[in-house]
């Protein structure tokens, strides 16, 4: 177990110093003159002011030292500040970051609580007319672009029925986001788990205890679930990265106010120290939760828990 | 609404929608959020609309748009025009409880036009030399050369005063912000609102609204909510008490009794066409004025805007200083395809060789509806144009770089700016220019003269001068005003709302 | 880009049944199994559905300038706002520009859109996936630690970060979303490549002394195409969907480019007057998309049989 978490570990280590090259480079990527597009808006435009700013910023280092510097600046926190309005990039990150993670989460719950259901029991009834239906709406979920379902949702409840309110950022307010986000990805872990659970049924143990006699149930709960949990759960540590994505698009639809909205903004705005923020940032969170979820693998999975 | 049709379900089931209002605030639901709390660190309206409820400048506008005292009770101007006292009025408190006296008026100058971290609209300031305290409540500002735009800008958001106490918190700007207006600063939830309080020891010495003291409400909150659709929902169901509404329900909402909209009149706004004159084919004048002939403004407005807009003739908007739209139609370009086919074919254009150009714009307020009507027109000259739209910041850094492009397809874009004072031409057209871009060495000249000219008579014959040469060689094609931020659709609960000159929202007087 | 567990199956499949039915010998033999395949394929009804509904994409976007009544930005086509009718199927938009025909037209957005952003992913992956399999050492190592590393991040992620770089257009959102997916298709030509390098065709004509180049294109490639056929299928699908997003978000096209993911987002502006205006171009993408992924999961299950319902 210990050698296993240790390569994970190195894994999600590297990822994130790939990303720290990448992010801080990310400037020197853009055609054009990303410092004439960024602070002509604010600061004029004069050559001299221009060189001034390279310098401030460090661009006019070689590459390896601005890398250095950068590292540095990030180590202590620092993510620089943001064009529009100067202020700190990390604060503004942090502020919202909770709120991307809150939609994340709901939908991922939503999403588990449908997609799980609805993959057993098509699995359980494979070949029958449910399971049919079943998976006939997930593709339909999966592909459905999830801006259109949420602006219907969103036009329909919140402005023509006006059943749900639209001017906070309380608990009502999440819970077309998070059905939008859920609804699409439940899909996803429909079909996953009707797959993983076929295999599972399929398996020499379960038919062993079916002809021991055991009641369905137990054999059901107690050993098809618990084998097929295996996969599911790697999967869902897959699904919460692309909650997290698709929070970006979600997130701009209603209006939430997470770091996906703001990153659009920082896009549309050319403001890079806050777009490089966004993406590290991003980085870091899905690492994080990739190694999250190596560590509840490992814990359910006796294979690598005795390993 | 009537596609969808309310059924009988929906109705069963309607439960009263969410979070109910509370007495006492006022919600003002906008597309975006402010930038920052400093005005000298931002630009944008949003930021400004905001800035105008914490902090009072040293003269404010009266209805005709003309300076009046307000922190300042009068104001002097000696030495032909370079030295300027204002005379404070007395008992005058900060948020914070300090008094409002001489040091903060020079704390905030010396902050704007200092090295270290200048105002963002420094150059505006004019030529100052000096900023002098008199006694605690006289400022003599000291000018280099007569600047006829100064005391104009006194009024203005930019020029805003703050506190000397700010010096203490090292969060202003972003947590904390501390003025005279009617409202105080209670918090800001980036990407979210800005929560004010009411200032209950304000007194109203200059502010054209009709209440001498405190705000009526107690609190003013600014929300951001970028979705339009969900604005006009939250006005209906009474969450909301003032909103941007979307242009294209302004018409839908001038019917509702339960709602007032109100478009904002003598805003300052002007939107133009300009070009990217430094290489062809807009360098040639005959290519600009082919542009300006061959749109149907008027046609475009109706289309896009109907008559929540107006057409604009002259090159700075209706209610500033030296605005005559009949003497700009004497030298502006009218609607005339034919002509403008012609001049095209003069440089070589015609319908086997369409001339291909950019045409940009920045996001929001249906402009970009409005590129698609002007798109649309230049197709049947045979001018090819691909529209691009982007954020404002991007716009301005985009029309500097193609001013100094040598090569590439043409470039023109429909920009937007306002100000109170013609000066906004020095700023935009006398070399380099806000753009690097349209300048001639007579403009230049006549620019110069302007901005030293204080006598109105003469200062008007000298913009009018200046106007001439704009239009008739096409370098600023303008289309109309309003712009941006002009709407407020007003919940009918909350009467007392009112619409300043310059497009100041004054809630003072809302009961709600 | 909600699809890529979809992929991550169609990769597992594809490990466990490197070369289904194709006969380790090149181009030749590839060509001739095709037809099998095909057939194999077309015996799933889902993916009959998907195919006959992506021929109609194809020949709508193809004959679209004889199937719409109207040039996609022809203004005043119609009243404005107008309500869906016989003249106009799907109404018109508040410029009188008929719904119909701009969806129509956008239909061929779509297939540039599938096309350039799956070739990129297609080319680049497979060559980076290739090569890494077939090199081995160093090489494999830090080609396929990249490839994990860009793959641990969302397609969202990556192709907000091109179009942060390269500006947005729709090309450049075609590049970005191509961009974003060329982990999948280069982790499957990996696992795949690593499977037929140890199969003793490719030994042998290794021993008879054939290049890097003749061994890379002769031998491997005709071997990995076919689980690299599902990849892109179901590619397409992501494709379309994450440049229609890029373009409601603004990120892609500009106006009036009747691209839907575009349409759709200009509509809402007047979802309470005439919400048609963005409903059709919805009801566009998900067809679209649809067809792709009922292709691709046909294809896979004909592919990897153990799956087949």
């Amino acid at each position: 177990m210990a050698s296993f978490l240790a390569q994970r570990l190195f894994a999600a280590l590297l990822t994130i110093l790939v990303t720290t090259v990448a992010v801080s480079m990310l400037i020197h990527l853009v055609p054009g003159d990303p410092v004439q597009i960024m602070y002509a808006q604010s600061q004029g435009t004069t050559p001299e002011q221009l060189e001034e700013v390279r310098a401030r910023l460090g661009l006019d280092q070689p590459l390896m030292v601005q890398y250095i510097q950068y590292m540095g600046r990030v180590l202590q926190g620092d993510l620089g500040r943001t064009i529009r309005g100067d202020q700190p990039v990390l604060e503004l990150l942090l502020a919202r970051l909770p709120n991307t993670l809150i939609l994340a989460t709901s939908a991922l719950v939503i999403a588990c609580a449908i997609g799980l259901v609805c993959g057993f029991v098509a699995a359980y009834r494979r070949g029958t007319w449910l399971d049919t239906l079943l998976m006939t709406s997930a593709i339909l979920g999966v592909s459905m672009p999830h801006f259109w379902l949420g602006l219907i949702l969103l036009f329909y409840f919140a402005v023509h029925l006006q059943w749900l309110p639209v001017a906070g950022s309380g608990a009502a307010n999440l819970v077309l986001p998070a059905v939008t986000l859920g609804v699409t990805n439940a899909a996803i872990i429909a079909r996953l788990t009707r797959s993983s659970m076929i295999d599972v049924f399929d398996q020499e143990f379960i038919r062993t205890a079916y002809a021991k006699g055991l009641p369905r149930a137990l054999v059901l709960y107690r050993h098809a679930l618990r084998a097929g949990l295996v996969p599911i759960v790697t999967m869902i540590g897959l699904q919460f990265t692309y909650m997290m994505g698709g929070a970006i698009v979600v997130e701009n639809v209603f209006g939430w106010n997470g770091v996906g909205r703001m990153a659009i903004q920082a896009i549309f705005q050319r403001d890079y120290p806050l777009i490089q923020g966004f993406i590290l940032m991003f980085a870091v969170v899905v690492v994080l939760v990739s190694v999250l979820m190596d560590l509840l693998y490992a814990w359910l999975d006796p294979r690598i828990r005795n390993r | 609404m009537k596609y969808w049709g309310k059924t009988a379900l929906a109705a069963a089931l309607a439960i009263a929608a969410g979070g109910p209002a509370i007495a006492g605030d006022i919600i003002w639901a906008r597309d975006g959020d402010i930038d920052s709390l400093d005005p000298h660190r931002a630009t944008s309206t949003l930021s400004r609309q905001v800035w105008y409820q914490i902090y009072d400048s040293l003269l404010e506008f009266d209805d005709s748009g003309a300076p009046v005292p307000n922190l300042a009770k009068s104001w002097e101007i000696a030495q032909d025009g370079t030295l300027v006292t204002f005379v404070l009025n007395e008992g005058i408190t900060c948020h914070d409880g300090t008094p409002f006296n001489a040091d903060d008026v020079i704390w905030t100058a010396e902050r704007a036009l200092g090295e270290d971290n200048p105002s963002l609209t420094k150059s505006s300031w004019g030529d100052i030399g000096e900023v002098e305290k008199i006694d605690d409540l006289t400022v003599a500002f000291h000018l280099a050369t007569p600047f006829g735009a100064f005391v104009p800008f006194m009024a203005d958001q930019f020029t805003s005063m703050l506190c000397d106490s700010n010096a203490a918190a090292d969060d202003f700007g972003t947590g904390s912000a501390i003025g005279t207006g009617p409202w105080k600063f209670a918090s800001w939830t980036k990407g979210a609102e800005v929560v004010l309080e009411k200032n209950p020891d304000y007194v109203n010495y200059g502010r054209p609204i009709d209440n001498p003291g405190p705000p009526l409400a107690d609190r003013l909150i600014m929300r951001t909510m970028p979705e339009a659709q969900t604005r006009m929902a939250g006005l209906r169901t009474g969450e909301l008490q003032v909103i941007v509404p979307p242009i294209q329900e302004v018409k839908s909402l001038q019917d509702d009794p339960g709602v007032e909209v109100y478009v904002a009149q003598g805003t300052g706004q002007n939107m133009f066409l300009q070009f990217a004159v430094n290489r062809p084919p807009f360098d040639d004048k005959r290519a600009r004025q082919a542009v300006s002939h061959a749109i149907d403004k008027d046609l475009a407005i109706k289309v896009v805007y109907g008559d929540i807009v107006e057409r604009q003739y002259c090159p700075i908007s209706k209610g500033v200083f030296g605005n005559d739209p009949e003497f700009c139609k004497q030298y502006d370009q009218d609607y005339d395809p034919e002509k403008a086919k012609a001049l095209l074919a003069e440089l070589g254009y015609g319908p086997d060789k369409p001339m291909e150009v950019t045409l940009a714009t920045w996001t929001g307020d249906s402009r970009e509806r409005m590129l698609q009507m002007l798109q649309n027109q230049l197709k049947k000259v045979n001018i090819v144009a691909n529209i691009e739209v982007m954020d404002i910041g991007t716009l301005n850094a985009r029309d500097t770089q193609e001013n100094n492009k040598a090569e590439g397809p043409g470039y023109m874009d429909l920009m937007g700016w306002t100000w109170f004072d013609p000066d906004l031409l020095y700023l935009l057209w006398h070399s380099p220019g806000a753009y690097q871009g349209f300048q001639t060495p007579e403009l230049d000249k006549i620019l110069e003269d302007m901005r030293t000219t204080v006598d109105p008579d003469a200062r008007k014959e000298i913009v009018h001068a200046a106007f001439k040469i704009l239009l008739e060689e096409a370098g600023q094609v303008p289309i109309y005003t309003p712009g941006w931020s002009w709407l407020y659709a007003v919940s009918a609960d909350a009467p007392g709302f009112k619409i300043g000159p310059f497009n100041r929202a004054l809630f003072n007087a809302i009961d709600h | 880009m909600q699809n890529r567990l979809e992929k991550a199956i169609a990769l597992a499949g594809a490990a466990h049944t490197p070369a289904a039915g194709v006969a380790p010998s090149g181009w030749a033999v590839l060509l001739r199994r095709m037809g099998r395949f095909w057939r194999s394929a077309m015996s799933n009804r889902g993916a009959r559905v998907g195919m006959v509904l992506v021929t109609v994409l194809v020949l709508v976007a193809f004959f679209a300038p004889w199937i719409a009544p109207y040039p996609p930005d022809e203004m005043g086509a119609g009243m404005s706002l107008l309500t869906p009718e016989m003249a106009y199927p799907f109404g018109t938009d508040e410029f009188g520009r008929d719904i119909f025909s701009r969806v129509i037209w956008g239909a061929r957005l779509t297939i540039q859109v599938g096309v350039i952003a799956v070739g990129i992913s297609l080319t680049v992956g497979t060559l980076t996936g290739l090569v890494a399999g077939y090199a081995g050492g160093w090489t494999e190592r830090i080609l396929m630690r990249l490839v994990d590393v860009v793959f641990s991040f969302t397609e969202t992620l990556i192709a907000l970060a091109a179009v942060a770089v390269l500006g947005p257009s729709l090309s450049n959102a075609m590049i970005a979303v191509g961009i974003a997916a060329i982990p999948f298709y280069a982790r499957v030509a990996y696992s795949v490549t690593l499977v037929e390098r140890n199969r003793a065709y490719f030994d042998a004509a290794y021993v008879q002394g054939a290049g890097h180049l003749r061994l890379i294109f002769l031998h491997l490639l005709p071997n990995i195409i076919p689980p690299l056929i599902v990849v892109a299928t179901l590619g397409v699908s992501s494709a379309v969907l994450a440049a229609a997003g890029l373009s409601f978000l603004g990120l892609g096209a500009q106006p009036p480019s009747p691209e839907w993911g575009a349409m759709l987002s200009a509509g809402r502006d007047y979802f309470n007057q005439a919400p048609w205006i963005m409903i059709y171009p919805g009801v566009a993408i998900m067809i679209t998309v649809l067809a792709f992924n009922l292709l691709g999961d046909g294809i896979r299950e004909a592919l990897d049989p153990r799956q087949t319902v």
